[in-house]
């Protein structure tokens, strides 16, 4: 028995977990593993399926089929703006962090760029997992408070009289970017739309879609 | 709580690596899983919030992403009584379960759609205020867990949208489920930063006890 700290106190809990707990998170995440399925709480098919739906059919081509479709149906381009969970549930690429999603518009003079300070809120189940740098220290401290030399990294410059609106995810409500519609791209379909359409630019660190 | 996790304006993180990909580790996606999968004993998405920002804070801001994510699912199975400490450090179980029943592709998927869960509920006072509203935010922060970042404390915006009741995270954490009035609230940049750039907006969603009439 440890003469351990108080089991229902979570900063105490922590303090005596990281200092005995072996440090490599590789082994720390193997024994969370282990215990788990010891203790009947998940099967080891469970994990694998999951990782294997990610790896491939959740990610962020279900977010740019959306976008591409509010860009050639007006109709449904107001329902998404109006109610994006409703649209994106019709699409059936609803689920994890979409039960409040809402739409975002780029235009001319405003540029939407998405972070959660807090923590690291993400409309999951429409763009799959986030990027590294999205869960960041330094995407979450600097976004609100210095978008545009954020943007500079991405390689992104705006136009001189374009305001950037930062959403930081404080509640459970999460935003797509819907990107402006490239020039060039006049009678496209969807479908060829969609593969213009990046994850960046659905998070907002990329402003300029091209057909390339 | 002023914990390390209220990153907002925090300054000397340098630069942001743009080119990271979604998982640099198998771990990653391994724990990925177990977050979204292990029935661990949490209140409420608020209660696992709070567990993960009490991370020692020199260790919260070292260690990568899902490392936190693990060692908060490891105290959740502790402080739900799931998990002794004695068998999180030993890393094996001193009492074994019947095995969980294995979830194929198709369960998963629809496990995933399943998992769009709402966090509004019927409200039980009226809004005290609607959209154009000048509001003021509250200048102190609970000891507990809040979603009111730091950095847009005591400061002015207008509120440019109003959801209805929504949980409130402060209260739910801690075990008491209740619901307030959310609004989205829009400050300009230079009213939370002097160096910002008069251009600039941020916006937030904050709870009606957050805010008050300027």
């Amino acid at each position: 028995m440890h003469d351990g700290p108080d089991p229902t106190d979570a900063a105490a809990v922590h303090r005596h977990l990281h200092s005995h707990l072996p440090s490599d998170p590789a082994l720390r995440v193997k024994a969370l593993e282990s215990l788990a399925v010891e203790k009947g709480l998940v099967a080891q098919e469970t994990l694998d399926a999951w990782i294997r739906l990610y790896d491939e059919e959740v990610g962020p081509k279900r977010g740019a089929h959306v976008v591409a479709r509010a860009w050639t149906e007006p109709a449904f381009h107001a329902r998404l703006l109006t109610d994006a969970a409703a649209a994106v549930r019709e699409m059936g690429c609803h689920g994890h962090a979409t039960g409040h999603l809402k739409a975002v518009e780029n235009t001319a003079t405003v540029h939407n760029l998405v972070v959660c300070t807090l923590c690291s809120c993400y409309p999951f189940a429409l763009l799959g997992m986030s990027p590294v740098w999205y869960r960041s220290n330094a995407y979450r401290a600097r976004a609100v408070r210095e978008p545009r030399a954020v943007l500079a990294e991405f390689g992104v410059t705006l136009p001189e009289d374009c305001g950037v609106r930062i959403w930081d995810s404080t509640a459970e409500l999460r935003y797509l970017v819907v990107p402006q519609r490239p020039a060039g791209t006049e009678g496209w379909d969807a479908d060829r739309l969609a593969a213009l359409v990046t994850r960046d630019s659905m998070i907002g660190t990329q402003r300029d879609l091209g057909p390339v | 709580m002023d914990g390390p996790h209220d990153l907002g304006g925090r300054q000397g993180f340098g630069p942001v690596d743009v080119d990271a990909p979604p998982f640099r580790h198998d771990w990653e996606r391994r724990q990925w899983a177990l977050s979204k999968n292990v029935a661990v004993g949490y209140r409420n998405i608020d209660h696992t919030r709070w567990i993960l920002e009490q991370i020692p804070p020199a260790h919260y801001l070292a260690a990568p992403y899902f490392e936190k994510w693990c060692l908060r699912d490891m105290a959740g199975l502790i402080l739900a009584g799931q998990v002794t400490l004695d068998e999180a450090v030993a890393g094996h179980a001193t009492t074994q379960a019947p095995p969980a029943a294995p979830r194929d592709l198709a369960a998963a998927r629809e496990a995933l759609k399943a998992n769009e869960a709402v966090f509004d509920r019927p409200a039980t006072a009226p809004p005290r205020f609607a959209p154009g509203d000048r509001v003021r935010t509250a200048r102190a922060g609970p000891r507990g867990h809040t979603r009111l970042p730091a950095y847009a404390r005591a400061a002015q915006g207008t509120v440019t949208a109003h959801h209805g009741a929504h949980l409130f995270p402060d209260a739910c954490a801690h075990g008491t489920e209740t619901a307030h009035h959310l609004y989205t609230v829009a400050f300009a940049a230079s009213d939370l930063w002097d160096d910002a750039d008069p251009r600039d907006e941020v916006r937030l969603d904050l709870w009606e006890p957050y805010l008050d009439a300027p």
